[in-house]
């Protein structure tokens, strides 16, 4: 009597554990993806302006992670040679330099970010140093526009 | 009295249980502080390859990239590929990169390992584990706050907060702020 009215709870805890929905495995950083359409990046970057301001789910491999930050990565598009850039709160969200190569799902709002020469070679050196790559302090700039995802989570495979 | 006696029995406990994170968040803390001087979490290691010319074909997974990986001297094992653009191919492994550049017929190998102990530190200073480390880290938060309040009241006389110690704590309460009258 007494050891079934241990064994009772324990079961029961061990049955709930175990018929708990399975989770996709990987890590989550930021907030889990609660979306479930994927958008695909390709769709983005064709037409960006209809994405604008808008919660979206994209999915790829991670291609480039901010080295010392990880502050921000990017997501290799569903078309060659296209990639998304999803930035994140510095210090908030960390991606870990060995998510490279990882397949993810990454849940985001689309941006617009407009830079004036000036800002887009401040930008090009921060990169450079960033990544510990030579900066070209002779080439020029032209203001530009471009398009990323302002990370809220990310779910990351091991 | 019996206060002060209560005091210094928390300020010296509490000091010993915080031994251990203290340093963890040393370490780490400065660590984190010069990250645009360096990378704090891992180490880089860089080498550039010369190549025999190489068209984008000769490198078509899944046979490709193993055949180049050992050329460089690499076990054939990759996760997976990446074209950045036409003349270009990144093969990811496990531990780091290749970047192939077909036009110069140059590899770049790029090998990423965590460093050791400032891997570890910076991993809990930088709350990646979250879960329950989350409440270990704001429970330390709070003993150092208490560590500070009860050291006010360890010893009593000129070398207590009634004398030297009210100079000493009006000096350290008073530099955050001359740091934020400088850089705000």
């Amino acid at each position: 009597m007494r050891t079934s009215r241990i064994l009772t709870p324990v079961v029961a805890i061990l049955l709930a554990v175990a018929c708990r929905p399975a989770e996709p495995p990987g890590t989550v950083y930021g907030e889990r993806p609660t979306l479930s359409d994927t958008t695909l990046v390709s769709a983005i970057l064709t037409d960006p302006e209809a994405y604008l301001d808008q919660r979206v789910l994209v999915a790829g491999t991670v291609v480039e992670v901010c080295e010392k930050r990880g502050c921000w990565l990017q997501l290799a598009g569903d078309q060659e040679f296209q990639t998304l850039r999803v930035k994140v709160e510095d210090g908030v969200i960390i991606f870990p330099m060995t998510a490279r190569g990882h397949a993810a799902v990454v849940e985001g709002v689309v941006e617009k970010i407009v830079l004036s020469a000036d800002e887009a070679r401040e930008q090009a050196r921060t990169h450079s140093a960033e990544q510990g790559l030579p900066f070209d302090s002779t080439a020029t700039f032209e203001p530009t526009t471009t398009y990323q995802l302002r990370g809220i989570g990310a779910l990351i495979a091991d | 009295m019996q206060w002060r006696r209560l005091n210094n029995v928390l300020h010296r406990d509490i000091g010993y249980l915080c031994v251990g994170l203290t340093i963890v968040y040393v370490v780490s803390g400065v660590a984190v502080n010069h990250v645009d001087a360096w990378n704090p979490t891992y180490q880089v290691e860089r080498r550039t390859a010369p190549l025999a010319p190489l068209a984008a074909a000769d490198l078509a997974p899944p046979v490709g990239p193993g055949r180049l990986l050992m050329q460089l001297g690499l076990t054939p094992d990759y996760r997976t590929t990446f074209r950045p653009d036409s003349a270009s191919l990144r093969i990811y492994l496990e531990d780091g990169t290749v970047d192939v550049d077909f036009a110069k017929g140059e590899a770049t190998v790029e090998i990423v390992r965590e460093r050791p102990v400032l891997g570890a530190v910076n991993f809990l200073h930088l709350n990646h584990p979250k879960r329950l480390w989350t409440w270990v880290a704001d429970i330390y938060a709070v003993a150092l706050g208490l560590l500070a309040v009860t050291g006010l009241f360890v010893l009593k006389g000129k070398k207590g907060i009634t004398g030297r110690g009210a100079w000493l704590t009006a000096a350290g309460v008073a530099l955050p702020f001359v740091f934020l009258w400088l850089y705000r």
